[in-house]
């Protein structure tokens, strides 16, 4: 897959921390695919695996349809209002969508629903502010 | 906030150059502006975008604070690695709250964005110090504070003025009355590296 514009999801993204890291975050390990860096722009797909999938669940958000895209997948993620992109590489599961079904987050009065992606600071702060926690986001590939 | 919508390639290049121009001619330092436009609380309750796009090409780095020199902040990367960011005038800071340079301090954790320049370092658009965002489970709640499971790990978190809440994806409130022991809780706040606590900015639960 390239990080391309070919449509792919659109929602909720968040941010999350991975490998080395200060703090909490030291502890996080590198993620289910063993090489999630936080300085690098890297991505959790809630189904990166079927293991993946019976953990986030998206489905029981309403996100049902969502691909099957697994470690080393490619994906370009853009601010829907700002335009603002960065391509990603999937280096992880998540987020656990079910915990936080009919979340939202706007910009100029268009909402995304339902958190289907995670950002690693680095992919983050590339579209967005860490501060604001989440943005909503179109995703292609 | 900046509205950034409309930004245009010049506006871009101004950007870029005023950053880089601050940074090598050694801009006073005077914290948060509104060029950098990161409010928290603004960012997540107005819903605006919250990047200046002006910056189109962006250097990431994370570490720890070993030295401050004026405004040039020496971060030791978790892979090893030395970072040097310049903070200008108009660098946008957090740390729990939109603040000013002199809140940074040597021990503290950092990821900085901003634009690199010849000599390596980077002449920073935003730092957030100390930010953390968990996935969290509450297990006790107190009047000033939290313990929340933070995978395997036990964490505090500190009420602070500003902490808030989100209910089941509904706007941010002061009243924290309604989470409960045994919540999933996304927690977004500012680690204190003396005690390894959290101040609490944001816990957001589910339904």
């Amino acid at each position: 897959m390239a990080c391309s514009t070919n449509a792919l999801w659109a929602g909720e993204t968040t941010w999350f921390c991975c490998g080395a890291a200060w703090g909490p975050c030291g502890s996080a390990g590198g993620g289910a695919c063993g090489n999630c860096r936080s300085a690098s722009n890297h991505g959790a797909w809630p189904n990166a695996s079927q293991a993946c999938w019976d953990i986030t669940r998206p489905d029981l958000c309403g996100e049902g349809g969502i691909a099957r895209r697994g470690c080393g997948s490619v994906m370009r993620v853009r601010h829907q209002c700002t335009g603002a992109a960065v391509c990603i590489t999937i280096t992880d599961c998540g987020p656990r969508t079910k915990s936080w079904c009919g979340e939202q987050a706007c910009c100029n009065g268009t909402c995304r629903v339902n958190r289907v992606l995670d950002l690693t600071p680095a992919a983050f702060s590339a579209i967005g502010s860490l501060s604001s926690g989440k943005l909503p986001v179109v995703i292609t590939e | 906030m900046t509205p950034i919508s409309s930004a245009t390639a010049g506006d871009r290049f101004g950007r870029r150059g005023f950053l880089t121009s601050a940074a090598l001619g050694g801009a006073t330092i005077v914290g948060a502006s509104a060029l950098g436009a990161l409010d928290a609380d603004a960012a997540f309750a107005a819903p605006a975008p919250s990047l200046d796009p002006a910056v189109t090409e962006t250097s990431f780095v994370e570490g720890r604070i070993g030295a401050i020199r004026g405004g040039l902040l020496t971060a030791a990367s978790s892979e090893g690695e030395t970072h040097r960011v310049q903070l200008t005038n108009a660098t946008s800071i957090w740390k729990a709250r939109p603040t000013t340079a002199d809140a940074i301090e040597v021990g503290d954790g950092l990821y900085a964005r901003g634009v690199p320049m010849p000599d390596g370092s980077i002449a920073a658009d935003a730092v957030w110090v100390n930010i953390v965002n968990l996935h969290t489970t509450i297990r006790g709640i107190h009047r000033d504070r939290f313990y929340l499971s933070h995978g395997n790990h036990e964490l505090v978190g500190r009420t602070i003025p500003e902490t808030a809440a989100s209910y089941a994806g509904g706007a941010l409130t002061s009243d924290l009355s309604r989470l409960r022991i045994g919540q999933a809780a996304q927690v977004l706040g500012a680690w204190r590296p003396a005690d390894d606590s959290i101040d609490v900015v944001r816990v957001t639960v589910g339904h």
